[in-house]
C-alpha cells in the first residue's frame, strides 16, 4: 500500500519531516559536541553530527554528496580525530576539558547571528535564483563531467593544499634530530 | 609547449619547484643553502615564464585560469617578495637549529596560492587559492617550534585565521544561492539585474568580515601583534607583506568584479574601517617599545591605506586599484628592508628587538643604519623613496573619487604625520643615542646582505623614478 503524499493529521510532506528530524539530530549533536566534557564522547557525537547530514543530503537528493560524506568524514576523518585524540592523550592529563570563562557572551552572541541569519535566509526570495553552472546533484556521470571539466583546476589544487599542509603539519609535529638538537 | 600549458607553466613552476626543494633536501640532507638555491631557480624560471608571457591575455583549463597583465604583474611581485624572504631567512632560522629545506617549500606553495587568487576566475578557485596562501603563513609564524611566544602566535593566526576562512566561505555560499552563478563576472552581471535581498545583505556583512580579517583590518586585526611578533623575524617580514598583497588581490576581486554592483553598500563600511584601521594601528604603534610589535601595527595603519585606495576604486575612480598594487610593490620593499634590518641586530640568537637596542646603530654600523633609516623613511613616506609615491598615489585617487573618499583622504594624511613620530624615533635612537652596554651583535652574512640590497634598491628606485611601475600597474589594470 503506497503511502499517502504527506503525513497524516499533520500536513507536511515526508521529506521535509525527515529534514527536520536530520536537522534536530545535526543540531542537538553538534550542541552536544561542544557542550560535552569527555573529549572521546565529544568525538562520537561528531560522527552522529556528520552521519545525521549525510541523511539531509540524501533527503535533497545529492545522493553522491551523501555517499562521499560518509566515506571521507564518517568513515576516514572521525577514525582519525579519535585516534588523534586517544595518541595526544597522556594519562597524567585528565580527560576532561576546562570551560572558557566567556562561554556566556560566546553563547549569546551565536544566537544572535543565528537568529539573524535565520530572519534574513527565510525572508529571501529564493525561486527566482536561476541555476546554470550546477549539474544534477544526483547523477554520477554529470558530477564527474563537472569535476574534470571547469573545476580541474580547483580539484587539482586543492590536493596541492593538502600537499603543503602534510608538510607543515609534519615539520611542526617531528621530534629535532640529534644534530640539530639546540642546548637550552 | 601549448598554449594552455605555457599559461599554467608559472603556477606549476613554483608547484614543482616546492616539491623539488624537499626532494633536494633529501638528497642531499641538512644543507643549509641547498634548499634556497633550488626555491631560487624555480622563482627564477616561474619568472621567466611570466615574462615569456608577454601580459596578453590567456584562458587555460575551460576559463578557471587566465592570465593578463594583471596577474603577471601580482605574480612578479610575489615572486620579487618569495625572492627576498628567501634570502633574509636561511640563516636566521638556521643558526636557531631549524631546517630550510620545509621553510623554503612552504613558502614557495605560499607563492602558488597568491598566484592562483590572482588568476581565478570564480569563487570556488579564489577560495582555494587563498588557503593555499595562508595556511603556510600559519606554519610559518610556528617555525620557531621550539620558542613558546612563536607557538603561541601561530595558535593564534591559525585559530582566528580558520574562523575567518569559515566565515568568508559562509559569505561567499550565500552569494553563489544568491546569484546562482560562481564565476565572478557572472555575480557581477546577476547583481546588476537583480535586486538586492536579504540574504545578500549577509553574504555581503560575512564576505566584509572574513576579508577585513585577511588584510588585519579594525576591528579584526587581534591575531597580528601577537602573531607578528611571535615569529622568527624575517618570516614575520613576509607574513605583513606576502598574505596581505595576496589578500588585497582577493578583495579586488570580490569587491571590485564580482561585488561591484553593490558599491554604494559597501564603500561606506569600508571606508569607516579604513579611517579606524588607519588611526587605531598608528595610535597604538606610537605606544610600543618592541620594534617588532611597532612594525606590526604600522603594518595594520597600511592596511588602512590600502583601504582608501579601495574606497576610491568603489567609487569608480579606476586609480585607487592602480593606487593599491603601486603600494603592494612599495610596502613590499621597505617593509621587507625594514625586517632584513632588525634580522641583522639579531645576530646572537635569543636576542630582541627592543628599542634601545637600536640604539647608536649609526655608530657601530653606519652602512646598516643608513639602510635602516632609508626604509624608515620610506615607511613614513617622504620623498624621494617608493612610500612618498605609494602614499600620494592612494591619496590622490581618493581625492578625485570625492564625497567621503576627500574625506578619507585627510584622514590618511592626518595619520601619516602620527606615523612619522614613531618611525623618526628609531631614526633618533639609531644616530643620537649612546650605543647600549653591551652592544646588540650584528650579522650580515651574505644572503642577508643581498636580500638588503635589493629591498634598497627597490624602495629607492621606486622613489626616483616611479614611472618605471606606473606603466606596468597601468598595463595591469587596462580592461
Amino acid at each position: 500500500m503506497p503511502l499517502p503524499p504527506t503525513i497524516p493529521f499533520i500536513g507536511i510532506t515526508w521529506a521535509d519531516a525527515l529534514f527536520l528530524l536530520l536537522g534536530g539530530v545535526v543540531l542537538g549533536s553538534a550542541t552536544l559536541v561542544v557542550l560535552g566534557r569527555d573529549i572521546i564522547r565529544n568525538g562520537l557525537m561528531l560522527i552522529l553530527t556528520l552521519g545525521a547530514l549525510a541523511g539531509i543530503y540524501v533527503v535533497l537528493g545529492a545522493s553522491i554528496v551523501a555517499g562521499a560524506q560518509v566515506l571521507v568524514y564518517i568513515g576516514a576523518i572521525s577514525v582519525l580525530i579519535l585516534f588523534a585524540i586517544m595518541l595526544t592523550q597522556s594519562k597524567s592529563a585528565s580527560a576532561q576539558l576546562n570551560f572558557q570563562t566567556q562561554a556566556l557572551p560566546a553563547a549569546l552572541a551565536s544566537a544572535l547571528i543565528g537568529i539573524l541569519l535565520a530572519v534574513a535566509l527565510g525572508a529571501t526570495q529564493w525561486g527566482s535564483t536561476v541555476y546554470n553552472d550546477t549539474p544534477d546533484p544526483a547523477g554520477t556521470a554529470t558530477a564527474a563531467a563537472v569535476l574534470f571539466g571547469p573545476w580541474l583546476l580547483a580539484f587539482e589544487v586543492a590536493s596541492v593544499l593538502i600537499l603543503a599542509a602534510v608538510i607543515g603539519g609534519i615539520y611542526l609535529a617531528m621530534k629535532p634530530a640529534e644534530s640539530e638538537e639546540i642546548e637550552a | 609547449m601549448s598554449g594552455e600549458m605555457m599559461t599554467i607553466a608559472p603556477l606549476l613552476t613554483v608547484i614543482f619547484g616546492a616539491v623539488a626543494v624537499l626532494i633536494a633536501d633529501m638528497v642531499v640532507p641538512a644543507r643549509r643553502y641547498t634548499p634556497i638555491a633550488v626555491a631560487l631557480a624555480a622563482l627564477g624560471a616561474a619568472a621567466v615564464f611570466i615574462t615569456a608571457q608577454g601580459g596578453g591575455v590567456t584562458i587555460a583549463l575551460a576559463g578557471a585560469y587566465v592570465t593578463g597583465p594583471f596577474v603577471s604583474y601580482l605574480g612578479l611581485l610575489g615572486i620579487t617578495v618569495t625572492t627576498i624572504t628567501l634570502l633574509m631567512t636561511p640563516d636566521h632560522v638556521g643558526d636557531r637549529g631549524y631546517p630550510t629545506a620545509e621553510f623554503a617549500s612552504i613558502l614557495l606553495f605560499a607563492l602558488a596560492g597568491a598566484i592562483l587568487v590572482a588568476a581565478s576566475t570564480d569563487l570556488v578557485t579564489l577560495f582555494i587559492g587563498l588557503e593555499l596562501l595562508v595556511i603556510p603563513g600559519y606554519l610559518l609564524a610556528g617555525y620557531a617550534k621550539r620558542d613558546p611566544l612563536s607557538t603561541e602566535g601561530a595558535v593564534k593566526y591559525f585559530l582566528l585565521g580558520s574562523f575567518s576562512s569559515a566565515i568568508l566561505l559562509f559569505g561567499i555560499v550565500l552569494l553563489w544561492g544568491s546569484s546562482g552563478t560562481a564565476s565572478l563576472s557572472g555575480i557581477a552581471a546577476a547583481l546588476a539585474s537583480g535586486s538586492a535581498t536579504p540574504a545578500l545583505a549577509v553574504a555581503l556583512a560575512l564576505i566584509t568580515t572574513g576579508a577585513s580579517f585577511k588584510i588585519a583590518a579594525v576591528p579584526f586585526h587581534y591575531w597580528t601583534p601577537d602573531a607578528y611578533q611571535g615569529s622568527p623575524t624575517p618570516i614575520t617580514g613576509y607574513l605583513s607583506v606576502g598574505p596581505k598583497v595576496g589578500a588585497f588581490a582577493l578583495a579586488i576581486k570580490l569587491f571590485l568584479v564580482a561585488l561591484a554592483p553593490l558599491a554604494l553598500l559597501w564603500v561606506p563600511v569600508v571606508a569607516v574601517l579604513a579611517a579606524a584601521t588607519m588611526t587605531l594601528g598608528n595610535l597604538v604603534a606610537l605606544t610600543q617599545l618592541n620594534v617588532k610589535r611597532m612594525l606590526a601595527y604600522s603594518s595594520i595603519a597600511h592596511t588602512g591605506y590600502l583601504m582608501v585606495g579601495l574606497v576610491a576604486a568603489g567609487l569608480g575612480e579606476v586609480a585607487g586599484i592602480s593606487g593599491i598594487l603601486f603600494y603592494g610593490a612599495a610596502y613590499a620593499f621597505m617593509n621587507l628592508g625594514a625586517f632584513a634590518v632588525l634580522t641583522a641586530i639579531q645576530g646572537r640568537p635569543g636576542s630582541t628587538t627592543q628599542l634601545s637596542d637600536l640604539a647608536g646603530l649609526g655608530r657601530r654600523h653606519p652602512l646598516l643604519a643608513i639602510l635602516a633609516a632609508v626604509f624608515l623613511l620610506s615607511l613614513t613616506g617622504i620623498p624621494p623613496t617608493a612610500g612618498f609615491f605609494a602614499k600620494a598615489y592612494v591619496i590622490l585617487a581618493a581625492v578625485q573619487a570625492g564625497g567621503a573618499a576627500a574625506l578619507l583622504a585627510i584622514v590618511a594624511v592626518l595619520n601619516a604625520a602620527v606615523a612619522a613620530c614613531y618611525y623618526l624615533r628609531v631614526i633618533i635612537y639609531l644616530f643620537m643615542r649612546e650605543p647600549a652596554e653591551p652592544p646588540v651583535e650584528v650579522a650580515t652574512p651574505p644572503l642577508l646582505r643581498i636580500g638588503l640590497i635589493l629591498a634598497a634598491i627597490g624602495t629607492i628606485a621606486l622613489g626616483l623614478a616611479p614611472t618605471l611601475l606606473i606603466e606596468a600597474v597601468a598595463r595591469a589594470i587596462a580592461p
